[in-house]
Formats: structure tokens, C-alpha cells, sequence
């Protein structure tokens, strides 16, 4: 009943005009730069960032939560019509692109509308349910215990954007140092700044963020010199009824999946995806169908994408630390308004949060109005070429980059960052954990040295803690399973075998 | 030693990247476990950086070499109309700014037309004129 009362007074909050406005551009703003090629939920959430500042705070993080799920959804749209392969919606494009190779665009479209709609109703319920328990154990969290489970999710994020343990490791810390340029909060030593001003405050995250997501991008594109065919078929949305009930046990499937994955440290919607997908590939009615293009294909997945983009939202808000790349922007922007995301907040901000929650529902409603019946006017934006297309991106980098401290100096900033980002992309290594590695750096510096001083110096206290001992035992499996999968690889293919370790999880899915 | 091996090339530049971090974090303070200097944290992290490294220069002997590709001019003409930009906007305007952006970043493209570039270059000063108005972002467009 709490939470039925807790909802009520979230909607309130959320349908006041100024935030359903909030929420409606959002939404709109997202799903158009997420459906542009090669923009994901992380380059348009860091590209949009410094809009919101001029925003009152609930306004900016509903605008914000509205253009995070607003790109996730883009996303799938482009992968649907034009297998525009981004990180986050790679399994969109298998059962999705076969239905439009079969001239059923219009369906696709429909169910992974409709089955968002179903996984993020049922996320929210579990938000609003879990947020606060959550919370309850957060204040358990020592020192130890907040290190261990940030390496947990530094491990679990690396091996699930990357695929390789080793890579997306080396990107967390190349993050963490990255973290530690400016003033020392413990000593007030300056670290890393080479004596130059603008570095004591650190590096700005929109310069790393912008660099290594949009610029980087941009580069690759021209790179590829992929020149994209537009869609150009008919789109007839409405299904017949027994292809809608087709739609929805998938759809409750994936939803449960997904609100579970997306709880989970290095969990979110890629994860959540592939697991829906293996989860329809076995379990589904339809099962011999998936892979050659039908509804449960594309609604599991839809569901479960949708449903952990929010439930994702948990561990920020009930415990402070972000679980993956997309999180710990928004926790960046959480800190930019003033507010520390973490056990206290459901308490001291109990408006915000709960609006926040409220307002994921009213955008849920929005994405289905947006994309179901107004989708065949979304598709004209594949029209615009790609050579109009990346001036105005890298101008839009430029603005976003300059309006944060109305400095053209950080502009240089991005560009160095751009250049980076470029060598890590041809160097094959994700960034999404670089950006994680940055944000959750200090904090986990912070930790580690409060931790070392509780315990006098004693590693122990990582091992003799429940909570800690536990994550850190969970860190040691993984490892352990990625030393064996490499080694069997190695003694079946000696010595150049076929490097499957190293290929991204959704390159090895399309593979099977 | 194959500096064309994707994967050992990205393990040496871990390794330089750690070397770098961490020598600098020597010249900080390093205090002991319970009683950690500013130096300490960036030291452990550098020295694990540069385990990675040196593993993922092992390992690139075992896996199958991947060739590196790259392409310098797209990076560079990019890179040449972002710094063009900012530093026309600081001492022109903005305006000069964007025309050069676009001129200059659409070399990278696969075609090159002036015609188009001029719109492209209008349609964002639109665009510049209607965050300084509407959204109030003080852009040094004039």
C-alpha cells in the first residue's frame, strides 16, 4: 500500500505541465539522435548533458531519464529498418532485420513498441518495490564492502562490452587514472595537472565523454565510408490478433529478465538482451522460428532492453554506485544538480525520486505514441546523408563542450579526447568502461583509503567482511572462468587458433 | 614484434601508459597502507595497468594477429576543424567559426560540394542563433 501512496505522490510530481513537458522532449530528442547511425544512448545522453543544465532539477533528471530510454528505443528502430549495428540494440538487428527483409517492418515496429511498453511497466513496479529495500541495505555498505563491489562492476562491465576481460580492464583503469588528474581532496596535492590551471579541477567529463563517443564515432564512420541505403518500404502497423497474442508472453519474459539483469553490477540493457533472446530460443512456442525473423524474436528482447534501461536505475539511487557506462553519466549529472545519488536520496529527495519513477511511466506512454503510430515520420531521418549529417554532429560536440563553463579552451580539450578515443576505437578498445573507470575513480580511491585506515593497513578487511568477501569471491569466478575458456581454447587451436575470447559477445551471438 | 599486430600494439601502449602514470605517482608522496599518500592509489592502479600490458603482449603471440587498420587523414582533418573552430571563435566569431568547421570537416566526407556546405553551414547558424536566444547560452556568435 506504501508504494501505491509513494507512486500517487510521484505522479503528482510528474504531471505537473512543466515536467510532462520535461519528459516529452526528452523522449522526443532521444529517440531522434538515437536513431541517427552511429549515435548511441551514450553519445546523445552526452551530447544533451549540458542542455539540461539550465533546467530546474526534477525537470533535468525526468529530461534526462526520458532521453536515456528515448535513445534505447531510437536505437532499435535503426536496427530494425536498417541493421545499424550499435552496441546497444545488436539483438534488434537479427530477428528485427529479417522481418523487414520479409516486408514486415510495420510488425516489427509495432512489437518492439508494444513489448517496450510491457518491460518498462513492469521495471517501474519493480523500481518502486526494490528502490527502497535496496536502499535499507546500502547503509549496511562499508568502506570494503563500496571497493568491492565497484571492482565487481568494473568486472563485469569490462567483460561484457568488450568481451575480453583483459581489454576492458585495462580501459576501467586507464579510466581510474584519468580519474585521478586534478586536486587530491585528501592532501589537496595537485596530481597529474602539469601545472596547467584548468586541470586542478580534473579533466571534464563531457571532454572525455564527447571525445570518445562522438568525435571517435564520427571518425570511424567516415572511416568505414559506409554510405547508408534509406528504407523505403510500406509500413502497415496494425497486427491481426493472433499475432498479437504472440507478442505478449515473450514480452512478460523478457520483461522479468530484464528487470533482473538490469539490477545486477555490470548489468543493463545489452546484457539483458542476450539473455532474453537465449531465453526465447529455448523456452519460447515458436522456438524453431527465432533467427529467421518473428515476433518473439523481436518482443523478448524489446521488453527486456526497455526493462532494464530503468531498473538499472537501482543501484544508482538505492546504493550510490553506478553499474554501468550510461549510469555513471547520469550520475554526473546527478552531482552537477546538487544531489548525491546514493541510500539517502529516496529519503532527503523523496519528490525527485519518486517523480523520477512516476515519469518513467508517463515517458513509457510517450515512446509508444512517438513510435507506434508517428514511426513512418521518424524514418525520413535516415534520408539526411551522412556528409550533412557529421559537420552539424561535430558543431553540436563544439557547443555542448563550450556551454558547460562557456570556455572555447575545452574545446581543445575534446578534440585531444577525440583523438584518444580514435586510437583506442582502432586499437579495439571499448570506451564505455574508460568512462565508468573515470567516474567511479575517485570514489573508489576514497573508499579504498578510508577502508585502509579502518584496518590498519590490513588487507583482510576485504576478505572478513560478509558483503565484500562475497563480491570478491564472485570476481574470483569470473576470472577463473575466463583464465579456463581461454586456456581450452588454446589447447584446441594451437597456437593461432580462432580468437573468440577476444570478439565482442554480440559479434559471438551472431556467430552461433 | 610486429608493430602492425592490433594486439601488440595496444599492449605496448598499456604498458607506456602505465610506465607514464606510474612514474609520475613516484614523485608523489607515498605513505604506507593505513596511512596513504597521494601517490599510493595511482601507483597500485598503474602497476596493475602494467600487468595487463605486459599480458596482453604475451597473449598477442598466441592469438591470431589482427591487422591494424587506420586512416590518418580523416582523424586529422577532424581534429584540424575543431581546434580551426575554437580558435576563429575566440579571436573572429562563431560565425567565421562554423564556416570553417563545415568547409573544412567535409573533406573527410565522400563527396565534396560548396553548394551543399553553404546550407549545411546556414541551417547551423540557425541553429547557434536559436540556443543563444531561446536557450540562453552565451555563444560568442558576432
Amino acid at each position: 500500500m506504501e508504494v501505491l501512496h509513494n507512486l500517487a505522490f510521484g505522479f503528482e510530481h510528474a504531471l505537473t505541465w512543466q515536467n510532462l513537458l520535461y519528459c516529452a522532449i526528452g523522449c522526443t530528442v532521444g529517440t531522434l539522435i538515437g536513431l541517427l547511425p552511429g549515435l548511441g544512448p551514450l553519445s546523445t545522453i552526452s551530447l544533451l548533458l549540458p542542455l539540461t543544465y539550465s533546467i530546474p532539477t526534477g525537470g533535468a533528471l525526468i529530461m534526462l531519464a526520458g532521453i536515456y530510454y528515448g535513445a534505447q528505443y531510437g536505437d532499435s528502430v535503426s536496427a530494425i529498418t536498417m541493421k545499424i549495428p550499435h552496441a546497444s540494440s545488436i539483438v534488434a538487428c537479427i530477428d528485427g532485420y529479417q522481418m523487414t527483409l520479409k516486408g514486415k517492418t510495420g510488425l516489427a515496429l509495432f512489437t518492439a513498441g508494444i513489448s517496450s511498453f510491457i518491460g518498462g511497466t513492469v521495471a517501474i513496479i519493480v523500481l518502486s518495490t526494490l528502490a527502497q529495500p535496496l536502499g535499507e541495505v546500502g547503509f549496511l555498505f562499508g568502506p570494503a564492502d563500496y571497493c568491492a563491489l565497484m571492482l565487481l562492476g568494473f568486472f563485469c562491465v569490462s567483460f561484457v562490452s568488450s568481451g575480453s576481460l583483459l581489454n576492458g580492464l585495462a580501459m576501467a583503469m586507464i579510466g581510474i587514472l584519468l580519474g585521478m588528474v586534478g586536486t587530491d581532496v585528501n592532501s589537496g596535492v595537485p596530481r597529474y595537472t602539469m601545472d596547467l590551471a584548468f586541470l586542478t579541477d580534473g579533466v571534464g567529463l563531457i571532454s572525455i565523454a564527447l571525445g570518445c563517443f562522438g568525435i571517435a564515432e564520427v571518425v570511424k564512420n567516415l572511416d568505414n565510408k559506409n554510405v547508408l541505403t534509406p528504407f523505403n518500404g510500406t509500413i502497415k502497423l496494425m497486427p491481426t490478433w493472433p499475432e498479437f497474442k504472440r507478442i505478449i508472453p515473450s514480452a512478460l519474459r523478457g520483461s522479468v529478465i530484464g528487470s533482473v539483469l538490469g539490477i545486477l553490477p555490470g548489468g543493463g540493457p545489452t546484457i539483458a538482451q542476450f539473455a532474453a533472446y537465449a531465453a526465447d530460443k529455448r523456452f519460447s512456442k515458436y522456438k524453431h522460428e527465432i533467427g529467421t525473423g518473428c515476433i518473439e524474436g523481436v518482443a523478448g528482447q524489446a521488453a527486456a532492453d526497455e526493462a532494464a534501461a530503468r531498473t538499472s536505475f537501482i543501484p544508482l539511487m538505492a546504493i550510490g554506485i553506478p553499474e554501468n557506462a550510461v549510469m555513471a553519466l547520469m550520475m554526473a549529472a546527478f552531482v552537477v544538480k546538487g544531489i548525491q545519488p546514493g541510500p539517502n536520496m529516496i529519503a532527503t529527495h523523496p519528490d525527485l525520486f519518486w517523480g523520477l519513477v512516476a515519469s518513467m511511466w508517463v515517458g513509457n506512454c510517450f515512446l509508444v505514441i512517438l513510435n507506434v503510430p508517428l514511426v513512418r515520420y521518424w524514418l525520413s531521418v535516415f534520408k539526411i546523408p551522412y556528409t550533412v549529417l557529421f559537420p552539424a554532429i561535430l558543431f553540436f560536440c563544439c557547443i555542448g563542450t563550450f556551454s558547460i563553463n562557456n570556455s572555447l579552451d575545452d574545446i581543445y580539450t575534446t578534440a585531444v579526447f577525440g583523438l584518444i578515443g580514435y586510437l583506442f576505437l582502432r586499437l579495439d578498445m571499448e570506451a564505455a568502461p574508460l568512462m565508468l573507470g573515470f567516474i567511479l575513480g575517485p570514489m573508489l580511491e576514497e573508499n579504498f583509503r578510508r577502508a585502509m585506515l579502518l584496518s590498519r593497513g590490513s588487507f583482510n578487511v576485504f576478505v572478513n567482511r560478509p558483503i565484500s568477501g562475497t563480491l570478491l569471491a564472485m570476481i574470483a569466478m569470473l576470472v577463473a572462468w575466463q583464465v579456463i575458456v581461454f586456456v581450452r581454447k588454446l589447447r584446441k587451436s594451437p597456437p593461432h587458433g580462432h580468437d573468440n575470447a577476444n570478439m565482442p559477445l554480440a559479434a559471438a551471438v551472431e556467430q552461433r | 614484434m610486429n608493430m602492425n599486430n592490433r594486439n601488440f600494439v595496444r599492449g605496448l601502449c598499456l604498458i607506456a601508459i602505465a610506465l607514464l602514470f606510474g612514474g609520475v605517482a613516484l614523485n608523489y608522496k607515498i605513505g604506507e597502507l593505513s596511512r596513504s599518500g597521494p601517490g599510493l592509489f595511482p601507483l597500485v592502479v598503474s602497476c596493475f595497468l602494467l600487468l595487463i600490458g605486459l599480458l596482453t603482449v604475451v597473449r598477442s603471440h598466441y592469438v591470431e594477429p589482427v591487422a591494424l587498420d587506420y586512416n590518418v587523414k580523416n582523424i586529422a582533418l577532424i581534429l584540424l576543424s575543431l581546434v580551426g573552430f575554437a580558435v576563429i571563435s575566440q579571436h573572429v566569431n562563431m560565425i567565421l567559426g562554423i564556416i570553417f568547421l563545415v568547409f573544412c570537416s567535409t573533406f573527410a566526407g565522400t563527396s565534396y560540394s560548396v553548394v551543399r556546405n553553404i546550407k549545411i553551414s546556414l541551417g547551423l547558424i540557425a541553429v547557434a542563433f536559436a540556443f543563444k536566444n531561446l536557450l540562453g547560452l552565451s555563444l560568442p556568435l558576432y
